[in-house]
């Protein structure tokens, strides 16, 4: 095995998603303290601003998520390996997730701040494209029974999807910059070496946090399919193991 | 020597979790004309569509024509007509209007249309709608279809279903000219009244290809 | 034969298919129009109002109207499988994810011609200032709405597709078409047609990468 390999499966194995889970635990400690105490309040918007500290890093993990799926697709096309659909799989779930939560924070600041649960800010209203697309993505994985097309229309969704979000972000902008457009309210205002530091926090935290549940979702794949290949295992007369190595390249 | 028809081993294909074709392995020389039974839901279909690169095997591996079945698909296609349950066509064009679009999708000769909607029997209906079509009409034009094509390697799904005598006559006069042109055939039917031309039998059941004629058919 | 060659015949079929049937022409033409009558009914009558949503409303109904078109033009792959016949083909499969595009964006062209004549009557939209960036306007944009639809159009034709999965992915992927579609036609009607050239550029690069990707990726979206 390589070394890359045996990096994935250190941190697939239950002790490393038990590392993760402590590490990730930590820093997202870490970060609370410094967001919610240690750092200063905003001098514009009081201590709305520890929001911030939470929904920038959110949404630094929806793009990573979305990033990380479209090399993924990329990957499954040229080498039509399983492993990477896996991958791809599990990061638009969790990505999902992220997605919705800087939604949804963003929203709690609006709020408070400008009086409106939303305001068309062009990053959020590419960020609410962004869940469009992911939820098309996770609707897609659906459709078809063969593994090999699920993957192959996944993997094609996630390319085109990827492609499509800076058109889609910068054609927003535009739109929005014709208009008077409010100071941003998704922005790193100017920061204090406290907030930097909180903020920095906040990155490295909830990107061990998403390290942490992709390691999980990517064993509950394997578990899926282990599942799967089990009981394909007797009506084709075939060892579990044989089924689940990396079927023909369809 | 030439390479074989087909071979295939130990191709699987499954839909979901339910295998329809289990573990195949399977060796057609050039020329024969394999004659396949079996009840329905036995893997006939599947097995012509595997072999005619429609699906793609789940497990396993396999040539058609010394080419690779995943990776040789297009050169496959070019050489391999498979005349399947669905006949492919396109409901508001006519016989002659589908057979035009495939003669140019396959460079093929456009003025051996005529002539071969006239072996089927379609000379008088070519210029109707397909939708207007009784199934048996329909099974003449994939027939004229296979004729204008001519491939290296016949394969036929249940192609005398829905047709008159005379249709299956028709089906019949395709096969024995591949045959006599030292083209492949495998046909699958479960019609006890047709098949005499094969040069082989081969038995399935439940997706799979059952083993003793198997042995007889392994160079 | 050349991948033009062959994105030729594709369409060709297409058109003539169409030219048959008049599924465009027929269902999704009078589709666009009650949608445009509708919108008219929910937010007129005042002159003003529907002047300013003219743009909006107008490329809302062709999105809508693409979305169908597309449910037909795969519809006829779909009734006797002849999609399989098109995978089988040994042909650039790009020629066929090209020629439905082609195919279905003229039919599109068509009724937008009719939309935009019905939305200038009705709405109040005036178009003399600046014909030909609204043209591009619209040719661009649907070009780009086209490219969508056909590299997408045969997942809906899974055997298990629920009828929202394609339009669930179209309508967030194709709004740049939208924006910029709207934008541009807003300038042109409102005698700013000079400044749309960041609009028009910002469709052509959309339409660019949807057809480049589209031409790569096509294949892997016919083959099981």
């Amino acid at each position: 095995m390589s070394s890359a390999e045996r990096m994935m499966a250190t941190l697939i194995a239950r002790r490393g998603e038990r590392i993760l889970a402590g590490l990730a635990l930590a820093s997202l400690t870490a970060s609370a303290i410094l967001s919610l105490v240690v750092s200063p309040p905003d001098a514009e918007q009081g201590n709305l601003i520890r929001l911030m500290y939470v929904h920038v890093p959110a949404a630094w993990v929806a793009y990573l998520a979305f990033a990380v799926v479209f090399v993924s697709s990329i990957a499954y096309l040229v080498t039509r390996k399983t492993r990477w659909d896996r991958l791809a799989a599990a990061s638009a779930e969790i990505g999902v997730l992220f997605t919705a939560l800087t939604i949804v924070l963003g929203s709690i600041w609006a709020k408070p701040v400008w009086g409106t649960w939303w305001t068309w800010d062009p990053r959020l209203t590419t960020t609410a494209i962004l869940l469009m697309i992911y939820v098309g993505y996770l609707a897609v994985r659906r459709l078809p029974d063969s593994p090999a097309r699920r993957a192959r229309w996944a993997a094609v969704v996630g390319i085109v999807g990827f492609v499509d979000v800076p058109i889609v972000h910068l054609s927003v902008r535009w739109w929005r910059s014709l208009h008077q457009a409010p100071a941003r309210l998704i922005g790193v205002p100017d920061v204090s070496p406290m907030m930097g530091a909180a903020l920095g926090i906040g990155f490295l935290s909830f990107t061990i946090a998403y390290v942490y549940l992709m390691a999980v979702r990517l064993r509950v794949g394997r578990l899926e399919e282990r599942a799967v290949a089990e009981a394909l295992s007797p009506r084709v007369g075939q060892p579990v193991e044989v089924l689940m190595e990396e079927p023909a390249r369809g | 020597m030439a390479p074989p028809a087909v071979r295939l081993s130990g191709v699987t294909r499954v839909f979901g979790v339910a295998p329809a074709l289990i573990r195949a392995d399977l060796s057609v020389e050039r020329g024969e004309v394999l004659l396949v039974r079996g009840p329905n839901g036995a893997g006939k279909s599947t097995l012509l569509r595997v072999i005619g690169t429609a699906l793609s095997p789940t497990y396993g591996s396999g040539s058609v024509l010394g080419f690779d079945l995943v990776t040789g698909r297009e050169e496959i296609r070019r050489r391999v007509e498979l005349l399947a349950h669905r006949t492919r066509l396109y409901e508001d064009l006519t016989a002659k209007e589908n057979l035009r679009f495939t003669s140019a999708l396959y460079g093929l000769d456009a003025g051996r249309i005529d002539p071969v909607l006239r072996d089927v029997g379609l000379a008088d209906a070519a210029g109707e709608r397909v939708r207007g079509y009784s199934h048996g009409m329909r099974q003449r034009v994939a027939v004229a279809r296979a004729l204008l094509r001519s491939p290296e390697l016949l394969l036929l799904d249940e192609p005398y279903a829905g047709l008159d005598e005379e249709g299956k006559d028709v089906v019949d006069r395709v096969i024995l000219a591949a045959r006599a042109e030292g083209r492949t055939v495998v046909l699958a039917t479960h019609d006890p009244s047709r098949g005499t031309a094969a040069t082989r039998t081969a038995f399935m059941d439940g997706g799979r290809l059952l083993p003793d004629l198997r042995a007889a058919g392994v160079r | 034969m050349t991948l033009l060659g062959q994105t030729l015949t594709v369409a060709g079929k297409d058109l003539r298919i169409e030219m048959r049937g008049r599924y465009a022409l027929g269902a999704v033409l009078p589709f666009a129009g009650t949608l445009l009558i509708t919108f008219g009914l929910s937010l007129g009558p005042g002159r003003t109002l529907l002047q300013q949503t003219a743009p909006g409303l107008l490329w809302l109904a062709v999105l809508f109207a693409s979305i169908l078109a597309f449910r037909q033009a795969f519809q006829a792959e779909a009734e006797d499988g002849a999609l399989e016949g098109l995978l089988l083909a040994p042909i650039d499969k790009a020629a066929v994810f090209l020629g439905k595009a082609a195919a279905v964006a003229l039919e599109l062209l068509v009724i937008e011609a009719v939309v935009v004549t019905i939305v200038t009557a009705m709405f109040g939209l005036s178009l003399g200032d600046a014909p030909l960036v609204l043209a591009g306007a619209f040719v661009l944009g649907t070009i780009g709405l086209a490219a969508v639809g056909s590299l997408f159009g045969v997942l809906a034709e899974s055997p298990r597709a629920r009828e929202a999965v394609f339009p669930l992915l179209v309508l967030p992927l194709t709004t740049p078409v939208l924006v910029a579609g709207v934008k541009a036609t807003e300038l042109a009607a409102t005698g700013r047609g000079g400044e749309a050239g960041s609009w028009l550029s910002l469709l052509v690069a959309f339409d660019l990468v949807v057809l480049g990707v589209g031409t790569l990726v096509f294949g892997h979206l016919l083959e099981d």
